[in-house]
């Protein structure tokens, strides 16, 4: 805290506000396992500009009333107070009806074109790394309307020309169709969309204190700088406060360091 | 209705080696832990595990040394980073992963549960994951004979073993699970023989009080076994939270090459943790 008595901005504050605004009130979104980001975006959302939103948790509840976060994102005790129970496997049917709004992935590798992998560093079948796997991300990615890519270590190794592996179909895997679906990339440096005739990712803005060269030279590929771009908005205090009431232990650190 | 009712050790034979198996619950919760490790105590080897996002049961099979062959949508410690055993096995080939994605996943148990070859699902074109050569829950491209659509067909998957860790059951079978199901009843239809562990045993006539809080009936089960803290250190609602502390310090001995330590300390020498 300052002398304010305002807490001061951290980077995961950035994210989890910037990751907040991609959801609109009525939005039906889900959260997956390892995302303590997303369920704090979304509990922000809840609480400020998207109400009315359906909360949709990997946990299995609907509309809980998220007290505090845990280091697993399927933490029953996400799910206190929720009005109903819906498994992740109704989700995904919701989903192929095409009324999941969105959804929040990771990645360990992304591409120009937005392709990433989270599944192999190496040749798949002598894997120099074993990723975790990508969970729903190849067959959610696609067909959703509108997909945010969170990203903490923004770096030439994981923004790289090419992904080792297609975990999750950029905009050159797709169809016609799903090339009209949303993609967006909130990283510790900035945020990244693909609204371009070419479908290739291009910088939206930077975040405060982060130099448009700077993300470029982090970037393993040449990224499409408009002539403006502005800085991303900095969380509200009432943002920071309900991070901080959430997350009083600091998990949402832990993908920083 | 028949009794079911057995022991740790009685039921964990029923799981023999090279066979499929998919374990209940999701990451840390209400994963079927006591039996994994009773599995681990007799030895068993050449198993073939899958699931969709799995974690320590899994994990504990592998370092246990149980496992040949895994698929999964993924399998790793959440925030703490990625599954130890698995990771370290997989790299030295000692173990074949073969990645699926949930959704598919899902869709292949569910086709057994309905007593389909397969299930079509949407997604999937396009990534990499189709070409992932395996025989269990494999993919094909399909069109849907009336509209034309594109989809994937996924091949149904039948785990000769589900073990499912619950809270209650009665000596015949009938289980009652409380707070999120996963895909756990799915599995018990899809799987030839179903393993059932719980924090406690209840009558009957409980179940026929409330029969809407039945999940699973009593035919789907072929034996119940009474298993306090169960999940243990995965959570059980309305029992016990996870313990993350535990879950650190086991990827800790397994990340320092001690592995056998924690086996010892905490499975072979039954009872203590």
């Amino acid at each position: 805290m300052n002398s304010e008595g305002t807490p001061k901005v951290e980077i995961p504050d950035i994210l989890i506000s910037a990751m907040a605004q991609e959801i609109n009130n009525y939005d039906t979104v889900l959260h997956g396992v390892s995302s303590p980001l997303p369920v704090l975006a979304m509990s922000v959302a809840r609480r400020t500009h998207a109400p009315d939103m359906a909360y949709v948790s990997g946990a299995g509840g609907v509309d809980s009333e998220v007290e505090q976060i845990f280091p697993s994102s399927f933490d029953p005790r996400l799910n206190r107070r929720c009005v109903a129970y819906f498994g992740l496997y109704e989700a995904f049917d919701l989903a192929q009806r095409g009324e999941l709004n969105l959804m929040f992935l990771g990645a360990a590798q992304i591409d120009r074109h937005g392709n990433t992998n989270l599944s192999v560093i190496g040749d798949p079948d002598h894997p120099k790394v074993q990723l975790p796997g990508g969970a729903a991300t190849a067959f959610l990615m696609p067909i959703t309307p509108k997909v945010v890519i969170w990203i903490t270590r923004h770096s030439g190794r994981i923004f790289v020309k090419e992904v080792d592996f297609v975990t999750g179909q950029g905009y050159n895997h797709r169809t016609e169709e799903q090339r009209e679906n949303e993609l967006v990339v909130i990283s510790n440096l900035g945020v990244m969309d693909f609204k371009n005739d070419a479908r290739v990712m291009q910088l939206r803005s930077v975040h405060p204190g982060v130099s448009r060269e700077a993300i470029q030279e982090k970037t393993g590929f040449e990224l499409i700088i408009p002539s403006r771009v502005p800085e991303t908005p900095e969380p509200t205090s009432e943002v920071l406060e309900i991070i901080r009431q959430l997350d009083p232990e600091g998990v949402r650190r832990a993908e920083f360091k | 209705m028949r009794e079911v009712l057995t022991t740790l050790e009685d039921a964990a034979k029923m799981v023999k080696d090279d066979e499929l198996v998919t374990t209940g619950g999701a990451t840390f919760h209400r994963a079927p832990m006591e039996m994994v490790r009773e599995i681990v105590r007799q030895g068993r080897r050449g198993l073939n595990l899958v699931d969709r996002e799995p974690a320590i049961d899994f994990d504990l099979l592998i370092g246990g040394g149980c496992v040949s062959k895994i698929r999964a949508g993924m399998l790793a410690f959440e925030v703490f980073g990625l599954a130890p055993n698995f990771r370290q096995k997989a790299e030295a080939r000692e173990i074949v992963v073969k990645e699926g994605a949930c959704q598919p996943i899902i869709a292949g148990l569910r086709a057994a549960a309905m007593g389909l070859p397969s299930l079509p699902v949407k997604g999937l074109i396009g990534s990499d994951i189709m070409g992932v050569s395996e025989v269990i829950g494999g993919y094909k491209q399909v069109e849907d004979p009336f509209t034309g659509e594109k989809m994937v067909a996924v091949r149904a998957i039948e785990p000769d073993v589900a073990i499912v860790h619950a809270q209650k059951a009665d000596k015949y079978g009938n289980v009652r699970i409380e707070g999120p199901f996963y895909e756990d009843v799915i599995k018990a239809k899809a799987a030839k023989k179903v393993i059932v562990t719980v924090e406690e045993i209840i009558p009957n006539e409980e179940f026929r009080k409330m029969p809407e809080a039945t999940t699973i009936p009593h035919f789907l089960v072929d034996a119940v076994v009474e298993a306090p803290k169960g999940a243990y250190p995965a959570s059980c609602f309305n029992y016990y939270d996870a313990d993350y502390g535990h879950i650190q310090e086991y990827m800790k001995w397994a990340n320092e090459g001690r592995f056998e330590e924690y086996l010892n300390q905490y499975v072979y020498r039954r009872g203590e943790r």
